[in-house]
């Protein structure tokens, strides 16, 4: 196992840094994209907002890989345009992270009592003020424990990216496993590199949600 | 956008297409049914008094649900590929196993979640404890987490889809032999997203429809 380990090391540890690379963009572009959609639905803008529910609705209703196909195979043939597994796994995962992302920030921003809204509007702020200054800090903080749980479940479905036949850490393992046919310690190896990359994510989350959640009364994540 | 749609080729692959669907169904179902018995079990033991049986739950939950469902697949299909089980009952092994560690933790939460009073005054009636858990316990831990095992099983019917990678016929797999044949890539996806998206709607209403009455029987 240890000739294993030192002969397909370069290549694993290149499987390694893609899925972070993929894991970490997804985060990023995906939270981003996010937030507009969030916020559309929680000011119920008209036409927008309902197209926003849709697009969640749609997403939390497919199944990722059916996601990953669409963006791999159907839509390049719809529009006829090419794109490779790696770009189309990103995207995938970018329009798939996000829906959840929105729907957990629309959890937090829905949490935030409406008392505070009643005070802000009695100080005389406008609709826009009382959502800039106070709904969203509040909404946000309260929707960073979902958030990072978000991570974590995104960090394990990267590795769906195997199935277009992207070489993340889980496709080098099965291309490695294909020439020397050693199973059990190649699944290990990966088993084990994904449960300390999720358990570390979860303890930034924890880490994250000290910092920013202060005790603010009346307000608690569950709303 | 030069696409001619043709949706003649789909409707001639119409039993692929359904046999793909009763496959995810059942792959489904019997994913759920190990992933509630897997779950209850490990659940139970997450929320007894006895130490052990708690840190043997906190194993379980973290060490199985912090690795991809992927690797669980591969694990049964390839890691223990000498045993040569069926494709279908990798998926299924790896599903239950998988989602048996969030069902655990939802059962953990439920039943925590009852107060000890409901367990302390049955006990005064003279029930035994093994009536106590089923008569009272956990209907009412049942109960409180049916939303939440809703959007588990819909959770379930969608990771059923990666069993198409170790070529188990289900929606997603028939998909791309469909594909393969027929060259009408849009039309095959777009026709299992929509059967995907009927699946999840009605699986999670099925559930939250029999969850209540499974309490409120055991109550009679």
């Amino acid at each position: 196992m240890g000739d294993l380990l030192v002969r397909n090391a370069p290549f694993l540890l290149a499987g390694l840094r893609a899925t972070l690379a993929l894991a970490g963009w997804t985060a990023l572009f995906g939270t981003i994209l996010a937030m507009p959609v969030a916020l559309l639905r929680y000011l119920d803008v008209p036409v927008l907002g309902r197209a926003c529910a849709a697009y969640i609705w749609f997403i939390r209703g497919t199944p990722l890989l059916v996601v990953l196909l669409l963006c791999y195979f159907a839509l390049p043939a719809l529009f006829g345009y090419h794109t490779t597994a790696s770009a189309a796994a990103l995207v995938g995962f970018v329009v798939f992270l996000a829906a959840y992302a929105a729907q957990d920030m629309l959890t937090g921003l829905h949490s935030v009592p409406r008392t505070l809204l009643e005070g802000g509007a009695a100080l005389g702020l406008t609709r826009l003020q009382v959502i800039r200054l106070i709904v969203v800090p509040l909404g946000a903080r309260i929707a960073v424990p979902a958030l990072f749980g978000q991570y974590v479940r995104m960090f394990k479905y990267t590795s769906v990216a195997s199935a277009l036949g992207a070489t993340e850490l889980t496709g080098s393992v099965l291309l490695v496993n294909g020439r020397v046919f050693q199973p059990l310690p190649l699944l290990g190896i990966a088993a084990v590199v994904y449960l300390v990359v999720c358990l570390s994510i979860s303890m930034l989350g924890r880490w994250a949600q000290v910092r920013l959640v202060p005790g603010v009364v009346g307000l608690s994540p569950k709303g | 956008m030069g696409y001619r749609f043709d949706w003649n080729p789909i409707w001639h692959h119409r039993d692929q297409v359904l046999s793909g669907l009763a496959i995810t169904i059942a792959l489904s179902i019997v994913g759920l049914l190990g992933a509630l018995a897997i779950g209850m079990a490990v659940g139970t033991a997450g929320a007894a008094r006895a130490r052990p049986l708690r840190v043997f739950a906190v194993l379980y939950v973290e060490g199985v649900r912090n690795v991809p469902l992927l690797l669980h697949i591969y694990l049964w299909f390839l890691g223990f590929s000498a045993i040569q089980l069926p494709a279908f009952l990798c998926a299924a092994l790896g599903l239950s196993i998988y989602s048996g560690a969030y069902a655990a933790e939802l059962f953990r939460t439920g039943l925590t979640g009852v107060p000890a009073q409901q367990s302390e005054a049955a006990a005064a009636l003279g029930l035994r404890r093994w009536t106590i858990l089923r008569k009272v316990i956990y209907p009412q831990a049942f109960r409180a987490i049916a939303p939440s095992l809703a959007s588990l099983s819909s959770q379930l019917v969608k990771d059923s889809s990666l069993a198409s990678v170790v070529a188990v016929g289900e929606l997603a797999y028939e998909a791309g032999a469909i594909d393969a044949d027929t060259f009408r890539t849009f039309e095959v996806y777009a026709t299992i997203t929509v059967l995907y998206l009927l699946l999840v709607t009605i699986s999670s209403h099925l559930i939250l429809r029999l969850v209540p009455t499974v309490g409120e029987r055991s109550h009679g």
